[in-house]
């Protein structure tokens, strides 16, 4: 048996590690770095925490942070009709196979193009409400994205639109690989449709369901911007500004890019438990996996 | 150390090394003669296509004539209306720019000039040019010009004459003063019509706005300044006096009822469409509601005047731009195509064949074959008029008070007098978060006053 010498699997690692860190290190080295600087151009004077200072001290930031956490409202909404759906088409009612397709269909659509055809049907004279008023709903027919009391719910909608695909493929495809036996044991016991739903199949979605909470709340906190930028740009006032908005207003408009890599610092901070949570789930999933097979 | 490092892994070092692959492949003299850039090549991004339709046809065909006049080629490319700027700032923090820039007026390329990413145009470009060329006065900075212009705009009201006709309102004198405007307003909402058209969702209406009423109380653009900066305040009930008049039209229900959930062109295509009446707009977008409502319908005029500032009787005028970068390969080249964008033949071929007004005193009006755009040109762009202003707003008072206040006035959450606290906070929270920038601005200022 040859022997190595315990550093080479290591050379060989490092390449990878360096570009890596190269990729995905750096800019994060920068985004901090800037964040305690007075960026003009390519960089600008130390300031040390000035721009986390006056982010917090900022009413604009304040209200962007409340919008991101309200849009955290989407993670049960997506939750709870990916799991129904998917499991309405598990039990594979009659053309189950278009309707998955056509649930997914928004899912590949990109999200600009829905932010934008979006900003058209849901304007005081566009399609939505004339939809309303054709079904005689006419009293539901509201300014959907001129309203500051309605524009963030808007944005909701448009978002829980279009990921809720992705979520019932996922669990489809996990239900699709599930073990028949117990659910056929249990329909033979006569358990109802709710009772197999909670007792037999949420126990075996646990690892696919917290998997989807920790992708979807991220889609929601860190990748919503494109849904918002098109839907509203962030109005009407500062209604559905949200912490992206407010990182590109702070760093594009008003030329502040020091400010605006420290929201996005804090931002990082913010989502470090959910990539925690995340790496935690797959971990848990990899050697469940493993104790199977064993 | 590190810049040789840098010029060692540098992107053109590696395609410089890649063409030496090629040749040593043997490949060399593969590429046609012509396709080799010569040492007066240069590059240009711009845009105006997007706002003045049909000047394309002019840029092209400049580009041609500088070609077989000089020998030197010009590669355009046509940017995005959201990166022109900040592509610009990025590409010059790297190193990597153009040998002509497009500019819009005041703040958008000033920014950069504090930033050291331009060259001063003296010396550089010909003095006619500097004088006559319409960089205006937004574009210099410690008494040095950073900007010529490109084409004009002047801003006003848009109306169609046939609904003030069926109105009984005379549509050859259409309303100077804010009473007669709002009595217009009224008979034309009798009679069916949408008073006044827009849309504030994507916030330019708000611009457009303040452009067009917070000038009528400033005594000048230095005052506008000043506002932005802080030395005066919008709590004084004259800085805030146009946000209330928003809120006027608005209480009188004289905006589309749409107007909040609609982005500013689509607001203005209820003008084209004919179902408004009215709508704030530019004249190079004026053909265009011409070829939608016929020639003789498109009025346009000033906004009727309620303010009593010096600036209040004129109308407004801004022009877009071209500067030199401070790293451009080659400015001379740039500079005598700036030159050549402005020579007489030039000038007139603004309107021969793209129907634009160039931002040059020097052109003759004589071509203008267009009633209206000839008579507009000689209202607005030779008459004594003010520039616009909000070339002179920083970034954080677009995003925090004029698109939030326009908006929360229109969505009827915010009264006019409530503005001047909100837009005073703004100023002095940019004021914190900006301190080097109140410098600059104070600088800047000066050369306003003496402009």
């Amino acid at each position: 048996m040859v022997r190595v010498r315990p550093w080479v699997p290591y050379a060989y690692c490092a390449p990878l590690v360096a570009l890596l860190a190269f990729i995905f290190g750096y800019p994060v080295i920068k985004v901090v770095d800037f964040s305690t600087r007075l960026v003009r151009g390519s960089s600008g004077p130390f300031i040390g925490l000035d721009n986390y200072r006056n982010a917090l001290d900022d009413p604009t930031f304040r209200n962007a942070a409340r919008h991101s956490a309200t849009l955290l409202l989407a993670v049960p909404v997506l939750l709870v009709i990916s799991v129904l759906v998917s499991v309405i088409l598990y039990e594979q009612v009659s053309g189950w196979r278009i309707y998955r397709s056509v649930v997914f269909l928004p899912y590949i659509l990109a999200v600009p193009v829905v932010g934008i055809v979006a900003s058209y049907m849901f304007t005081l004279h566009g399609v939505v409400n004339d939809l309303l008023a054709k079904l005689g709903l006419k009293a539901l027919a509201i300014d959907w994205i001129g309203s500051e009391h309605y524009a963030l719910m808007t944005v909701l909608i448009v978002i829980i639109w279009r990921e809720v695909g992705f979520g019932i493929v996922l669990f489809l495809a996990r239900l699709m690989s599930l073990d028949e036996a117990p659910l056929e044991a249990a329909r033979i016991d006569g358990a109802s449709w709710w009772q197999r739903l909670w007792h037999v199949i949420l126990p075996e979605l646990r690892g696919t369901i917290e998997f989807y909470v920790v992708i979807a709340a991220t889609t929601v906190l860190a990748f919503a911007f494109a849904y918002v930028w098109t839907l509203t740009q962030g109005g009407p006032g500062d209604a559905t500004t949200t912490l992206e908005v407010y990182i590109y207003n702070t760093g594009e408009v008003q030329s502040l890019p020091g400010q605006a890599a420290a929201v996005a610092t804090m931002l990082l901070v913010v989502m470090c438990p959910f990539i925690a949570t995340l790496f935690w789930v797959r971990r848990r999933a990899a050697s469940d996996a493993l104790a199977e097979a064993a | 150390m590190d810049e040789l490092l840098a010029q060692a892994m540098n992107r053109r070092r590696l395609l410089q090394m890649a063409a030496g692959g090629v040749a040593a492949a043997g490949l060399i003299g593969a590429a046609p003669a012509a396709a080799r850039p010569t040492a007066n090549d240069i590059k240009m991004w711009w845009w105006g296509q997007q706002e003045a339709v049909g000047i394309q046809t002019w840029m092209d065909d400049t580009v041609k004539k500088f070609k077989a006049q000089t020998g030197s080629s010009v590669s355009p490319t046509l940017m995005d209306t959201s990166q022109v700027i900040p592509q610009f700032t990025k590409a010059a923090a790297a190193g990597s720019v153009p040998d002509v820039q497009f500019l819009f007026n005041g703040i958008y390329h000033m920014e950069n000039v504090w930033l050291g990413y331009l060259k001063p145009l003296n010396g550089l470009v010909s003095a006619a040019t500097i004088k006559n060329g319409g960089g205006t006065s937004l574009s210099n900075y410690a008494g040095k010009s950073y900007r010529t212009g490109f084409y004009s705009l002047a801003f006003g009201v848009q109306y169609n004459k046939e609904h003030f006709d069926k109105a009984g309102l005379n549509a050859d004198s259409p309303p100077t003063t804010w009473d007669a405007f709002l009595n217009a307003c009224d008979k034309l909402k009798s009679k069916g019509y949408t008073p006044i058209s827009g849309g504030i969702k994507d916030g330019f209406l708000g611009e457009w706005w303040l452009v067009n009423s917070l000038t009528q109380n400033l005594d000048s653009a230095a005052d506008a300044l000043n506002l932005f900066i802080g030395k005066l305040d919008w709590r004084e009930p004259k800085y805030h006096e146009h946000w209330v008049k928003l809120q006027e039209l608005y209480d009188h229900k004289f905006w589309n009822d749409d107007v909040t959930s609609l982005a500013l062109y689509p607001g203005i295509q209820l003008y084209n469409s004919g179902k408004a009446s009215m709508a704030l707009n530019n004249t190079p977008a004026l053909p265009d509601s011409q070829k939608k409502l016929g020639k003789d319908v498109v009025g346009f005029m000033k906004l009727p005047t309620f303010g009593t500032g010096k600036m209040a009787p004129y109308p407004i005028v801004d022009t877009q731009g071209f500067g030199i970068p401070s790293k451009a390969k080659d400015p001379q080249t740039a500079a005598k195509f700036i030159d050549f964008m402005h020579s007489p033949e030039r000038l007139k071929a603004y309107w021969t064949l793209s129907q634009q007004i160039p931002a040059d005193s020097r052109f003759d009006p004589s071509v203008i074959n267009n009633p209206l755009i000839k008579s507009t040109y000689k209202k607005f762009v030779q008459a004594k008029h003010n520039v616009y202003i909000a070339d002179l707003m920083p970034g954080l008072f677009w995003t925090d008070a004029m698109f939030v206040i326009s908006q929360k006035i229109l969505g009827g959450n915010m009264k006019g007098s409530e503005s001047g606290d909100y837009a005073a906070k703004i100023t002095q929270k940019w004021k914190k978060q900006n301190p080097d920038e109140v410098k600059h601005y104070t600088v800047w200022g000066k050369d306003l006053k003496t402009a």
